[in-house]
């Protein structure tokens, strides 16, 4: 069936709403899902694998472990980037305004691939950013210059053991300033694949256009995270609708 | 200059495009009262307002290929719409109804009525996809050729009496249609990608005709308006071939259509605060622009222009028929207090032509002499009277209305602009059991919002997020404990350590940088009144007639006295406004 992206991010927001997200997370949570479906990424798939996990605990956010002037590390603590990415690429954004370039390292969490809708998002107050993480046997680098609207996408293979569940991202006013201020820590193998903004555009007019498709068993499930935050509707609760 | 109008308000910034000087504006203090919401009235850039304007001006061409209804009334119709940037059709179906199920509220699954606006032409195929769905309402599914999709029911006190009427070739009697207003009421116009429907984003970039807030579902109700009477028209010539008459043009453009609104519409104002800042801002534009208009005095023929709409919105109100005695009340003191108005004018005389901003004295005599309801009426009035001041402005009701956290501000400042800007909200005593008395929620009858009692009806562990002021509280307080033991850090900080609160800080930085978002009211109070909200709304989209039937839900007409399609491309004064009962001339 086919969806429109405003039903599908109400239904998304109300759906997080009913796994427990506040209204900031739910509101970003959803934007991340669309903005994934809607520029090609699989935003779907990726949704069905954080629902296991989300559907199974408390909604839970990421730690400040350390922080220097240039860097800080967060413990995500098992969580998914839909509920710790925002306040990861906050607190980049923070530092960056405060020194012009600064780097920070995620761990333990999952659906990293989420995170480029923050990246753009952030992106577009001048501020430019590059990010990695291995997936799977290979590594995602993703690359969003200072405004952009479109991330550059490609895929690595990997020259040094990365932790499975991290997610680093370095950020700064330039994309060439931060490339070589952390040179030694975005060495890449061979490029395997790029997906090209091209791609992405082509892919979002379509599903403005189309609509967007989505497995309905996928939006049922979705439709029931949304029954959990409904009342009952009684007699007396008809009289608080003008009854 | 003086008066309420000129000291300490914020002045209008770039996006209303060509104002040279700073404009003042009211304060978002007075403005954003919930009382004075709901005492707007439909203005120039209303959305029905700016619809008509272009559909008259850009002579949009209106065909019914398509116009199968039996002896009964009921079947298929589908209008072309021959706009200016492209074609259009717009698709109903009439199916009988027992009077027993017709139902206004959102959780009726029954109409007279349903109706679907699509892009481009419709086909066989497409047709049979639309009667299979578009009866259905939310129970069915749409695509995304589908711009909006609507229902109606019809009005017990006059359809059936109109065509009786015409039917035995005699004219309704316009004292029938003033109680009512129309023949119709819609129940629901569904747009902006609901049950599969384009993309708000899609109609706005891709059909310029409808690229403004809520104008192809107010296109919508016009076209329901259209049928409604050529449906009465076309039953009195089935049932009297020969004897029967057509209604009236005069009582055409005076019938409207009926709209009931409830609770589901009051969220919108709470979720979308950039929207409603951008169409309040504007409204105060328009306003802040008539009364720098009358710098140097006002000449005779505004002046007169004033009187005589004065004097018709005094006839107006004396026509409305409501079974609520406070708007029964309201709408007495409203037109004694424009007698006041009209004295007013009458005792400053000559002297109007020469005087500095009269507008300005005008509307601070207002303030300190009437009700708030005829300070809105007279503001209304007053912006009528400079169309080539307001106008441009409807093309400004749109905006982007993405929040964003400014990650990087120092707590501090922060806690600054909530003591600045949510002043309101922290003045609100939420120990009283009063200040959290009601709660919101969705029920699972189709999501209807319900105003639910504090420890009394279920459901408060779901209450929906609309209590904006005691939210702001509880982040103030969390705040302030921050900053005294962290003053030297910043809002990411502030959000790692309390990461439930970024939806509220997000929406705290973004409102600040404008003026008129945040409604000053605390919305789970016991007393809360929440039609204000809707009338708010309803204001915008240029209906007029209020006729709540609780604190709840109000019905109203949309598009009484405006023109019909045989007026397209013809000369016309945009004002039909606070419409009257018409005097008969020839048919």
């Amino acid at each position: 069936m086919k969806v429109s992206k405003n039903e599908l991010m109400a239904s998304l927001k109300k759906a997080f709403e009913g796994l427990g997200f506040q209204p900031g997370d739910y509101y970003d949570a959803a934007d991340m899902v669309v903005w994934l479906e809607t520029h090609g990424f699989d935003g779907f798939d990726r949704l069905q694998a954080a629902l296991a996990y989300l559907n199974t605990t408390a909604p839970n956010h990421a730690v400040l472990v350390q922080e220097d002037e240039h860097n800080a590390v967060l413990d995500g603590e098992d969580s998914s980037i839909l509920l710790c990415g925002s306040e990861a690429v906050d607190l980049l954004v923070a530092q960056v305004m405060q020194s012009s370039v600064a780097g920070l390292q995620l761990n333990n969490c999952y659906n990293r691939t989420f995170i480029l809708q923050r990246l753009v998002k952030a992106a577009q107050r001048n501020i430019a950013f590059i990010a990695y993480w291995r997936q799977e046997d290979y590594c995602v680098k993703v690359s969003v210059a200072a405004g952009a609207k479109l991330p550059e996408y490609s895929t690595f293979a990997m020259t040094e053991i990365l932790e499975p569940q991290s997610l680093s991202i370095f950020a700064g006013t330039d994309l060439d300033v931060i490339a070589e201020q952390f040179a030694a820590q975005l060495v890449m193998g061979p490029l395997l694949e790029t997906y090209t903004e091209a791609e992405m555009t082509a892919c979002y007019l379509d599903s403005l256009e189309q609509g967007i498709e989505i497995d309905e068993a996928l939006w049922q499930m979705l439709e029931d995270l949304v029954t959990r935050i409904l009342v009952e509707s009684t007699e007396s609760s008809r009289a608080g609708a003008g009854d | 200059m003086d008066g309420v109008l000129h000291s300490n308000q914020h002045s209008i910034g770039q996006q209303a495009g060509s104002d040279t000087q700073l404009l003042p504006l009211r304060p978002a203090s007075q403005v954003m009262q919930l009382e004075r919401l709901g005492s707007f009235h439909q203005s120039r850039l209303s959305f029905m307002r700016t619809l008509v304007r272009r559909m008259v001006s850009e002579n949009w061409q209106i065909t019914s290929p398509v116009f199968d209804l039996d002896e009964q009334g009921y079947g298929t119709v589908v209008y072309q719409v021959e706009a200016k940037y492209g074609t259009f059709s717009y698709v109903l179906f009439s199916h009988y109804l027992d009077p027993d199920n017709r139902n206004d509220r959102v959780i009726a699954n029954q109409w007279d009525l349903t109706m679907a606006l699509c892009e481009g032409t419709v086909d066989a195929e497409q047709l049979e996809f639309l009667r299979n769905n578009v009866p259905k309402q939310e129970a069915g599914r749409v695509d995304s050729r589908v711009l909006v999709l609507s229902r109606a029911n019809r009005s017990a006190r006059t359809f059936d009496y109109v065509v009786d009427e015409l039917t035995a070739g005699r004219q309704p009697c316009i004292d029938v249609i003033a109680e009512v207003g129309y023949l119709y009421r819609t129940t629901a116009a569904y747009g902006s990608g609901k049950l599969g429907m384009a993309d708000w984003e899609k109609v706005r970039t891709k059909h310029p005709d409808f690229a403004r807030p809520f104008a192809a579902e107010m296109f919508t109700c016009f076209m329901l308006r259209h049928f409604s009477m050529q449906q009465a028209d076309y039953l009195a010539a089935q049932r009297a071939p020969q004897t029967a008459t057509v209604l009236h043009k005069e009582i055409k453009r005076y019938i409207g259509i009926g709209n009931s609104t409830g609770l589901g519409m009051a969220p919108f104002l709470i979720n979308h605060p950039l929207l409603i800042n951008q169409w309040i801002e504007m409204r105060e534009t328009a306003l802040a622009r008539v009364v720098a208009a009358s710098e140097v005095g006002v000449d005779e023929a505004t002046l007169a222009r004033l009187e005589a709409a004065t004097q018709r919105v005094i006839q107006h109100l004396s026509e409305i028929v409501t079974a609520d005695e406070r708007q029964n009340n309201s709408n007495a003191s409203v037109r004694e207090e424009l007698q006041l108005i009209h004295q007013w004018l009458q005792e400053q005389g000559p002297v109007l032509a020469s005087n500095r901003y009269v507008w300005a004295d005008l509307i601070q005599y207002a303030e300190q002499s009437c009700r708030i309801e005829t300070q809105e009426v007279l503001n209304t009035l007053l912006i009528e009277l400079y169309p080539e001041l307001v106008d441009g402005l409807e093309e400004l009701m749109g905006v982007d209305e993405s929040m964003q956290v400014m990650p990087e501000m120092p707590v501090a400042q922060l806690q600054q602009i909530i003591e600045e800007k949510y002043d309101w909200a922290l003045a609100i005593d939420f120990s009283q059991y009063e200040s959290m008395g009601a709660f919101w929620y969705r029920s699972q009858e189709k999501m209807e919002p319900r105003l639910g009692q504090t420890n009394i009806d279920m459901g408060m562990e779901k209450e929906m997020p609309l209590a904006i002021g005691r939210r702001v509280r509880e982040c103030y307080d969390l705040l302030c404990a921050y900053n005294q033991a962290y003053p030297q850090q910043n809002v990411a900080h502030f959000i790692i350590q309390s990461p439930t609160y970024s939806g509220i800080v997000s929406r705290i930085q973004t409102m600040a940088q404008s003026q008129y978002g945040e409604i000053r009211e605390n919305l789970v109070h016991s007393d809360v009144l929440p039609i204000h909200l809707l009338r708010c709304k309803l204001s915008f989209f240029g209906v007029s007639k209020f006729d709540p039937r609780s604190r709840l839900w109000v019905r109203n007409t949309m598009f009484q006295g405006a023109p019909l399609i045989s007026d397209f491309g013809k000369p016309f004064v945009d004002d039909w406004q606070f419409p009257i009962k018409p005097v008969l001339t020839s048919t």
